[in-house]
């Protein structure tokens, strides 16, 4: 920049000045910006295939558009409206967050649990560990075919042990609730382990002499896990749990293949029992419809109460956390 | 219409849907490619369209060509990478197989596809069938390769156990024979039932609903503005419906496709079943130890159709004229034969269904029942083609699942589900 101001005056005599000059603001950019570009490629990527489409749906959402035929009239929030005006859709919600709360919350309950456990003293430490993830190998579409026979209304095994039980066979395609029981377990089945692994790697980072410090203190076991250990993976909570969000939000191969029937339209049962926000939209988009333009609103919806939802266990978790206490004097023992 | 291979099939094709959603179409751009004078076709099918050996006879006999099976692991992912076709405007795949249920929608971008009407073809299919594949202004978009003719499969030993005949021919006759009535199925099945045999007489209402729906000139729609006319009372879908859930009592309240469904073949839960042609292959499949299956030449309420599939040739593909002739020789009735004889698709073509290699053709596990010949003549039968309007099969859907919620579920009465269908049928318009 000095150099620059100070040579106006002999311009042939610059030359060699702003040479080096250009030399330094290369340099000068260099340091400046190459660390941006080496992260460049994953904002590139995430914009081409993230933001460009999370964008386009919005524009896609404003018109009428049909799958075949492209583009229709501009229509503004009407698709929105029309959506909202849906009973289908609320139904499609309340299932939605239905499953979703009866698998993410048992499941992070679960796999903290698990966790904890794994985390102790086993022998054949890793064969444990790794087991618990082996259902997590399996497709989630294959978890749906072989849960689809344990949950046959009349030649499913539940049904079977229940019957030598003495109880009535349970609908589990026609009751709203029981669907949405059986469709939690496959989600649980497959995602339990994954969660659990998480949350150990998150436990074995905590340092030992915590837990010394609070043996030392007279703390029991419980009292160790909810005084140090859950305050010290709470970031790693805090991921858990949106991610989990995030994935039982959408979920739509369990629901859609649990409806054997009609597994090709995303029915959801002849009711729709079980279908799911994903599904209606899979069924608005692709459907004999075809209406795009419905289906992105429908999209949209979904991603604001994501986000709602995200939110407000972002903050949920960070309160639990924090209300015990915990977190302070974990801290004064660290130190 | 061969839900059940799809049912299963499923498992590969989620991630398909995913991979159609985000545009990944496996073939890029225009696949064909001309080098040296050569062609190079790719032909998309699903399930089982049993040209493997006809490919190689035509590679033969055209040595310019060089022909490359695009098979879909099952039919929703080809129907999604045909509506990703269309949606793009562009052509991976220079022919396209379809089936009859998507050829509404493909009919409404008919101009992706070329005009597939040719002298070598003409008179090839019955009316009805061609004009599943004929949009408004009377093109002809699809060479029709499969059809349903469907017959009576009965199981033998729980005939004989309530007392009924177990001979084909008299089986055929107790149902009505030629004149056979719903009105007569379902006083057989009264009888049936009376003998507590511990099986029920049909699987679900659904599976009815499908050759009753058919049976009717114009289902749900008026033929001649598209308006939707089930909703008006008095409809013949309502007339239908009514009949249908008045006999609830004959139901085995197994939905088609599902895994309980399935496994009932083997067992003793129902003595019939609507059986389609290509419906031989399943029970078959199901229940490969159960030898008491047969089949009357026989269907309550009138011959008719269900199922069946088309080859499409997009017009836009760099290959058009080649392709078209490809599919013209993979439909000739010859080829419809061959295909029959080894794979058991039943062909729509008039002169192979009276071909004698496929007249001949009997069915070992029906207890050799002469299934070419039963099928032949349920074909020939077939004279109308319901009228299926832009909003058949969201409607056909939406009363699939009205009975379903009666019969297998049993969660609501016949009027209130009749009403959530009204509701539904609503929403469409």
């Amino acid at each position: 920049m000095v150099t620059t101001t100070e040579l106006p005056a002999q311009p042939r005599d610059q030359r060699p000045v702003r040479r080096i000059g250009m030399r330094q603001r290369l340099g000068r950019w260099d340091v400046k910006l190459s660390p941006y570009l080496f992260i460049s490629p994953f904002f590139i990527l995430f914009a081409v295939t993230g933001l460009f489409p999370l964008a386009y749906t919005a524009v896609v959402s404003i018109h009428k558009w049909n799958l075949l035929t492209g583009q229709g009239p501009l229509v503004g929030l009407q698709n929105y409206i029309d959506v909202l005006h849906q009973p289908f859709f609320w139904k499609a919600m309340r299932n939605t967050v239905s499953i979703f709360a009866l698998s993410t919350i048992p499941q992070v309950i679960l796999a903290l649990v698990i966790a904890a456990v794994l985390n102790a003293n086993l022998r054949a430490r890793t064969f444990w560990r790794m087991g618990v993830l082996v259902p997590y190998v399996v497709a989630p579409v294959a978890v749906a075919l072989i849960f689809g026979q344990i949950f046959s209304d009349q030649s499913g095994m539940v049904n079977a042990i229940l019957a030598k039980v003495g109880i009535d066979p349970i609908g589990w395609h026609s009751n709203v609730l029981a669907s949405h029981l059986a469709i939690a377990t496959m989600v649980n089945y497959r995602w339990t382990g994954y969660t659990t692994l998480v949350i150990l790697a998150a436990m074995q980072a905590i340092p030992s002499d915590l837990f010394e410090a609070a043996i030392i203190d007279g703390a029991s076991r419980v009292r160790q896990f909810f005084s140090v250990t859950i305050p010290m993976i709470r970031p790693t909570l805090i991921f858990v749990i949106i991610t989990s969000t995030i994935g039982g939000l959408q979920i739509f191969d369990e629901p859609t293949m649990f409806d054997q029937q009609n597994s090709a339209t995303t029915a959801g049962g002849a009711d729709g029992q079980f279908v799911t926000v994903t599904m209606y939209l899979y069924q608005l988009g692709w459907g004999s419809q075809n209406n795009l333009g419905r289906s992105a609103a429908v999209a949209w919806l979904l991603f604001l109460v994501i986000l709602l939802i995200s939110l407000v266990n972002f903050w949920f978790t960070q309160r639990i956390a924090s209300d015990s206490g915990a977190k302070r004097r974990a801290r004064k023992v660290r130190s | 219409m061969r839900k059940s291979r799809k049912v299963w099939a499923a498992a590969a094709g989620l991630t398909g849907i995913a991979l159609v959603a985000t545009g990944c179409s496996s073939g890029g751009a225009s696949s064909s490619q001309t080098s040296g004078g050569k062609v190079t076709l790719k032909v998309q099918t699903f399930n089982e369209f049993g040209y493997a050996d006809l490919f190689t006879e035509y590679m033969k006999d055209h040595p310019e060509v060089t022909i490359i099976s695009d098979k879909a692991a099952k039919s929703d992912d080809a129907r999604a990478s045909v509506k990703n076709a269309i949606a793009t405007n562009t052509v991976t795949d220079d022919i396209v197989a379809a089936d009859v249920d998507w050829m509404p929608e493909l009919l409404a971008s008919s101009s992706f596809f070329a005009d597939v009407a040719s002298d070598s073809n003409k008179g090839r299919w019955p009316d009805w069938k061609s004009a599943q594949a004929t949009d408004s202004s009377g093109k002809l978009i699809g060479l029709g390769t499969d059809s349903g003719p469907q017959g009576v499969c009965y199981r033998k030993d729980l005939f004989a156990k309530a007392g009924l005949p177990t001979d084909r021919a008299a089986v055929a006759q107790l149902l009505g024979g030629s004149s056979a009535t719903w009105d007569q199925y379902f006083a057989t099945g009264q009888k049936f039932m009376a003998a507590n045999t511990g099986a029920a007489w049909f699987d679900s209402l659904g599976a009815l609903a499908q050759v009753a729906n058919n049976q009717q000139a114009e289902p749900f729609e008026s033929k001649s503005d598209d308006k939707i006319t089930v909703a008006d009372s008095g409809s013949s879908a309502q007339k239908i419906f009514t009949m249908l859930t008045s006999h609830t009592d004959q139901s085995a309240h197994l939905a088609q496709w599902t895994d309980d469904w399935t496994k009932a073949f083997a067992g003793d839960k129902f003595a019939t079943v609507m059986c389609p042609a290509w419906m031989t292959q399943i029970i078959s499949g199901d229940a490969p130890d159960q030898t008491n299956w047969d089949i009357a030449d026989v269907l309550p309420g009138g011959a008719s159709n269900w199922g069946g599939s088309f080859l499409l040739v997009p017009a836009g593909g760099a290959h058009a004229t080649e392709a078209k002739a490809l599919a013209d020789w993979l439909t000739d009735p010859a080829q419809a034969a061959k295909v029959f004889v080894k794979f058991g698709n039943f062909p729509s073509q008039v002169a192979a269904v009276k071909d004698q290699s496929v007249t001949s053709k009997t069915d070992k596990y029906f207890n050799n029942a002469p299934t070419g010949e039963i099928f032949s003549n349920r074909f020939s039968a077939v004279s109308k083609q319901p009228y299926r309007g832009s909003h058949y099969f969201d409607i056909n859907d939406q009363f699939g699942k009205a009975l379903t919620r009666v019969d297998v579920d049993k969660t609501d009465t016949p009027d209130a589900s009749w009403q959530k269908f009204l509701d539904a049928v609503k929403q469409l318009s």
